[in-house]
């Protein structure tokens, strides 16, 4: 069963980015878009986001980096594997669930700085990577959603936001065991 | 938050490293200023005038031991090569094959790119002659101290640069992404599973009456996120707030709706990965999709019962706007 779903994964997995590629243009031009046009004018935006992300990335990945320097992450993950351990989440993933509910880009950096440490096929990365796609930046899109109406009191909202934020962690580690592990 | 989870990762980093570094010092783990022995053979003979000449380095592994008060063994001989200059004779440990701990760590403490090798200084020796084939000395390492400080300095501004030149490089994926899914956005793929979606979202938003436009634009909303469409999906979530504002009778706490959809949006489900992972981890993408969309199932029904169980939970019931309206109604 598993090895079969597994094999289903590896051989669909071939099929999803070019659905994307092909799916997109396609649909809009079934709908009538002036695909070519459209896409340029979306594409420009790729050096916008590019160049705006470069802040967030710096101020995460230094700080990581120094925190991996000191030899303060490894101390880290030696005392949380035997707690963490025990429920099959490796603790290298932690900083991940910490940093994804506080920021977006920062997120993305922590992935980029797995990558370097434990290579882009690693479990670990993919756990990383699962995490930041299958969570939002829960503090961030609390401050902006109840901003724009001058909400003070958000009630449950963060506990519930930070709850799914903890299930998709979890999920993210034990999905990424069950297909890729 | 981020704040502190920040400054605490620099602030962390500096005292770890501080201790690290002190413990060493107290220990003296690299012997700063202690001559390691080592014995010193030349296969081809002692060449007195030769200003580099090939030596084989052996370290006694009782002797490392105790010099060090390590476990490691050393390796039964090392290449190196032996400098001659007028301030003395330099031994220098081939940068091929690794070195027992300490070694490594004083090695990598004082590579530079010009000279990766580990050298140290060879203790004054009485007699070499041509026909020397070994002899017994001692080599002095350059004193290792503040490593971890001097590597956390190092790795920050590793790190920024890395940061620089790792976002200029997703410029060509993030604009494919991004072109794709202003395609999607144009063409109202958004629109297009609405009235599919909206009559399973109205059992979540009871205070939402039948009709209303506030459970279009949450719809709409979600589906964005669902299709990673990251631009559209905000100026509709702030719609759909707006349209649940509308609605609520206290104008500055969050209905249990609102926080519903809060839940929803953090959590939602996604069948187009954002742009930006898309970049950042390439084709890899493609099997990622399947483990991202499975967690995602699993945290939208966390969110949705995380709304729905918190909003029944005395401390937050007691401040519903739509429960505290009607007991005012009742009055």
């Amino acid at each position: 069963m598993l090895e079969s779903i597994r094999s289903a994964v590896s051989i669909l997995s071939y099929f999803v980015l070019p659905a994307l590629l092909v799916g997109f243009p396609l649909y809009g031009l079934i709908k009538g878009v002036r695909v070519y046009e459209v896409f340029v004018e979306g594409a420009k935006e790729g050096f916008d986001v590019a160049v705006t992300i470069i802040p967030y990335l710096i101020a995460i990945l230094f700080a990581i980096g120094m925190f991996r320097a000191s030899g303060a992450m490894d101390f880290l993950v030696n005392a949380l594997d035997p707690v963490l351990g025990a429920i099959g989440v490796p603790a290298e993933v932690v900083p991940m669930g910490i940093v994804r509910p506080l920021t977006g880009s920062g997120s993305a950096g922590v992935v980029a700085d797995m990558i370097n440490q434990y290579g882009e096929d690693s479990l670990i990365v993919k756990m990383a990577a699962t995490m930041f796609g299958s969570t939002e930046t829960t503090f961030y899109v609390i401050a902006v959603y109840f901003g724009a109406v001058n909400i003070r009191d958000t009630r449950h909202a963060v506990p519930a936001g930070l709850f799914a934020d903890l299930v998709g962690f979890l999920a993210s580690v034990y999905v990424v065991r069950l297909l890729f592990g | 938050m981020l704040n502190y989870v920040w400054s605490g990762l620099i602030i962390f980093s500096l005292i770890f490293a501080l201790a690290v570094d002190s413990q060493e010092l107290v220990e003296n783990r690299f012997r700063n200023d202690t001559p390691m022995p080592v014995t010193v053979a030349f296969p081809e003979g002692y060449a007195p005038d030769a200003r580099r000449q090939p030596v084989r380095i052996q370290i006694g592994p009782s002797q490392y031991k105790e010099f060090f008060g390590v476990d490691a063994a050393p390796a039964p001989s090392y290449e190196g090569t032996l400098l001659q200059t007028k301030s003395g004779r330099q031994l220098q440990f081939s940068t091929e094959g690794s070195l027992p701990e300490p070694l490594s760590t004083i090695r990598s403490f004082h590579e530079s790119d010009d000279n990766p090798a580990l050298r140290g200084t060879l203790a004054k020796v009485a007699s070499l002659s041509p026909s020397t084939q070994r002899v017994e000395t001692a080599v002095q390492f350059e004193p290792v101290h503040f490593r971890k400080l001097n590597a956390i300095a190092e790795a920050a501004l590793n790190f920024a640069e890395t940061a620089a030149s790792l976002a200029l490089g997703l410029i060509g994926i993030l604009g494919l992404m991004l072109g794709l899914v202003k395609i999607g956005e144009e063409a109202g793929l958004v629109h297009a599973l609405a009235d599919t979606v909206q009559p399973l979202l109205s059992p979540l938003f009871p205070n939402v009456p039948d009709g209303h436009p506030a459970l279009a634009n949450v719809t709409l909303n979600l589906l964005a996120n669902v299709f990673g469409l990251g631009n559209a999906a905000t100026p509709l979530g702030i719609k759909a707030m707006e349209d649940l504002q509308d609605l609520n009778p206290d104008d500055e706490t969050a209905t249990d709706d609102m926080v519903m959809l809060l839940a929803l949006n953090t959590s939602s489900v996604q069948l187009v990965p954002p742009s930006l992972l898309v970049a950042i981890m390439g084709l890899q993408i493609n099997q990622l999709i399947f483990s991202i969309t499975l967690a995602t199932f699993f945290s939208t029904i966390a969110g949705i019962l995380g709304a729905l169980v918190l909003s029944k939970l005395p401390w937050f019931r007691a401040t519903a706007p739509h429960r505290l309206a009607d007991a005012t109604d009742d009055d």
